[in-house]
């Protein structure tokens, strides 16, 4: 132990000098800044981690390389206003738990003297993670975490650039009150979430705004997640017949409730999913053919590129690393370094109470982003209320932008089965 | 036999066996107190905050599998399921702390108080039961608790319970920075439990269960009441097992169902007793204290490449030990031949 200790702190007074060093002559040499990434690496969700890596691995190629494309921290390579800095990623493994998320936070900023984490997919551990942060007052950007009770805590460290699942789920009923203005009919909504809380959350704001914008919850069916049948309740919501299912699910749970849907022999009129299973490849490769004309809530489309030319960009750089698109949470994720790298490189600083400060001062025009966002700019509680989602429409082939009318790539299938 | 344990064995010199008992008792004390001072003394040397933090969970796991360990080691009840005692500690604490601002230090006896009930009233369920069935029983009972809590508004469902950030104080339980409070408190945890089931070997309940492990028909023939003798120790295990979990929920300062009763949990707290040796004084602590930092450490530091080597190193530990040394770890050692011949 003494020696391992011995060693360990050997290595960090180590690279304390050197980064000490080279702030000195940052202008002949280039620093790293280690930024921490908490993510859940092996475990049921091994793969949300691995496809982050390649995410935030697109994100630092953007911002140490120079890029013609308009984005923060893009032109030039490293951060100008540290020297040309470079950035470098630390990546910890969380398995979803909320005591490892601060344990691995503690390690990177105690250990690794990271200068901000970004972290957590898992809503539990952006939890913990956010807090360890506060008390190290270390910035936590929250890149895909969209449970609304995170930035309600007063923290001074988190910021999320990203919608929550009020926002994601206001669009929602934003379009369905504007299917019904042009005359469409609709009065009756089932509700389908896991009972995690991700689908916790999702339906409670699901059931609220239900009842504010005047559509009757017909079925509101919870369920255990990783379920081996959802038959008894696929019977409930074919019994219920709503003008439109609304799923929180995750890719397995989604792959079942389409399987069990199509053998019981129940085509709903419509499908609004909020994201999760319903933006993941590995859905559409199983049962896409059942699922055209679904709707689903997101961050991100690789059509946008039409309106926004730097997402095609993005998505290339991402496809060349990942061989796949850019989806509803690698978007997030990536789009959250560039905003930390940015503020990072407006601080002229390492130091975490100054780049809080530059966070809080964000104030990036949308066109600035690849996001169909109205821009960056965080509130008191570190919440971006211009984070506008989207919503999106499977066609059997691929997604369409559908909503809001701004950044729209045609008009929805509407309804999605007669 | 159980009429001579009643004596103190110390009074009776004059027995060669019992003189031997009463100093190898006394030898076990003294190398409990050198070796619990040289833990003590270990975060004077290392300073760093992550391994204070792998040694906090390390004594933590260590105490309440000490604590699992008096029903599934000395009664020989294997329960598979005290995750449910721990999330009732764990729950006890918070609520009682976020919604009523009741110190932790009441919602952990009262957490233990409540586990200890609830785990009479498992008792009276599946105590019939025998080996593998009673196992099962505990994991069934475990899930459901968890999906009680999963779906229990008042206790913040799958919401979770979020501690308030505060300043640093010892009534609270709340360090910021700070891990030496948090790791006194769980080396005095583990030292108590290390007590209990000390004072337990040389007790009558400590014969009576180890009897009824043996042989419940031939415990009962010589008087022992074997169906409160597993009361017994199923309430003392669950009451201490939930001040580990008021401890864990005070340490993280966050809790959601997941996070303190799922599964995992319930096996976290048999494998060290049974990894380190079953039903043994030092087989739970031996045990922690190769798992919990072998686990850390190598997530930490090989997780992160999202190649799963560190679960693979930790399957392969548990299949290796249980292949070649499946009465545990401590069998390897003699030191623990203390018992008279």
């Amino acid at each position: 132990m003494n020696r391992r200790e011995l060693f360990k702190h050997g290595a960090a007074v180590a690279s304390a000098v050197a980064i000490m060093g080279s702030i000195r002559d940052a202008s002949a040499q280039a620093q790293e800044i280690p930024i921490g990434i908490v993510y859940p690496m092996s475990g049921a969700n091994a793969q949300i981690g691995v496809d982050a890596r390649h995410a935030f691995e697109t994100a630092v190629n953007i911002v140490n390389a120079a890029h013609d494309v308009k984005l923060p921290t893009a032109a030039n390579a490293g951060l100008a206003g540290l020297g040309g800095a470079k950035i470098k990623l630390i990546f910890a493994d969380h398995q979803g738990d909320p005591q490892k998320g601060r344990a691995e936070a503690e390690r990177l900023i105690t250990q690794d003297k990271v200068v901000a984490i970004i972290g957590s997919f898992h809503s539990s551990v952006s939890n913990t993670v956010s807090a360890t942060c506060e008390r190290y007052t270390v910035p936590f950007v929250c890149a895909d975490s969209s449970s609304p009770s995170l930035h309600r805590r007063n923290l001074k460290y988190f910021f999320r650039p990203a919608a929550h699942d009020e926002m994601f789920t206001s669009a929602m009923f934003d379009f369905l009150d504007a299917q019904k203005a042009k005359g469409n009919k609709i009065e009756t909504i089932a509700l389908f979430y896991e009972d995690t809380i991700f689908g916790t959350d999702s339906s409670n704001v699901q059931r609220k705004l239900a009842a504010d914008r005047g559509y009757k919850v017909v079925s509101d069916i919870k369920y255990k997640s990783n379920s081996p049948s959802l038959t008894a309740e696929v019977q409930q919501l074919k019994t219920a017949n709503a003008d439109v299912l609304m799923p929180s699910s995750y890719t397995t749970d989604a792959i079942l409730l389409v399987k069990t849907m199509s053998e019981l022999g129940y085509k709903p009129k419509n499908m609004i999913a909020q994201a999760a299973g319903f933006s993941e490849k590995s859905v559409f490769d199983a049962v896409g053919d059942k699922l055209a004309g679904l709707i689903s809530r997101a961050s991100f489309s690789v059509d946008l590129g039409v309106k926004r030319p730097s997402a095609k960009y993005v998505n290339d750089l991402f496809r060349s690393r990942a061989d796949r698109d850019l989806n509803d949470n690698t978007s997030r994720q990536l789009m959250a370094l560039l905003i930390l790298a940015d503020a990072i490189d407006r601080a002229k600083s390492i130091e975490g109470p100054k780049i809080r400060d530059a966070l809080a001062a964000t104030n990036i025009p949308g066109e600035n982003t690849f996001m169909p966002w109205k821009q960056v700019k965080f509130g008191e509680d570190g919440q971006n209320v211009d984070a506008s989602p989207v919503l999106i429409q499977y066609s059997g082939k691929g997604f369409k932008t559908i909503f809001p009318a701004a950044v729209a790539a045609g008009d929805p299938i509407w309804p999605m089965n007669t | 036999m159980t009429q001579e344990t009643q004596i103190p064995a110390q009074d009776l010199p004059h027995d060669a066996a019992l003189t031997h008992f009463a100093k190898s008792r006394r030898n076990q004390l003294i190398r409990a107190a050198v070796i619990f001072a040289g833990i003590a003394l270990v975060p004077l040397a290392v300073r760093d905050t992550y391994l204070q933090n792998v040694m906090i969970l390390t004594l933590l796991y260590a105490a309440v599998s000490q604590c699992w360990n008096i029903l599934g080691g000395y009664c020989g009840q294997i329960s598979l399921g005290h995750a449910l005692y721990f999330g009732i500690g764990a729950y006890a604490t918070s609520v009682l702390y976020v919604n009523y601002a009741v110190l932790p230090w009441f919602g952990m006896a009262l957490g233990g108080v409540l586990s200890a009930a609830v785990a009479l009233l498992v008792g009276k369920l599946t105590f019939r039961l025998k080996g593998h069935y009673f196992a099962i029983a505990t994991i069934v009972i475990a899930e459901i608790g968890l999906l009680l809590v999963h779906n229990w508004d008042y206790v913040g469902g799958a919401l979770g319970i979020q501690w308030p950030i505060t300043g640093d104080s010892w009534a609270t339980l709340q360090f910021a920075r700070n891990k030496l409070p948090y790791f006194y408190f769980a080396l005095v945890f583990l030292i108590v439990t290390w007590l209990i089931t000390f004072k337990i070997e040389d007790s009558s309940w400590g014969y009576g269960w180890r009897a009824v492990k043996d042989n419940p028909e031939a415990a009962e023939s010589l008087g022992i009441e074997v169906f409160r003798s597993k009361m017994a120790a199923a309430a003392l295990s669950a009451f201490f097992t939930a001040v580990g979990g008021g401890f864990y929920a005070a340490f993280v300062a966050y809790i959601d169902p997941e996070s303190v009763m799922s599964f995992r949990f319930s096996l976290l707290f048999a494998l060290p007793a049974v990894l380190g040796g079953i039903g043994t004084l030092w087989g739970a602590t031996l045990g922690a204290a190769l798992l919990i930092p072998l686990t850390e450490i190598t997530r930490s530091y090989l997780g992160g490449s999202g190649s799963g080597i560190d679960l693979i190193i930790y399957g392969g530990l548990i299949m290796l030990v249980s292949l070649m040394k499946p009465e545990g770890l401590l069998s390897l050692f003699q030191f623990r031949k203390g018992r008279p011949a």
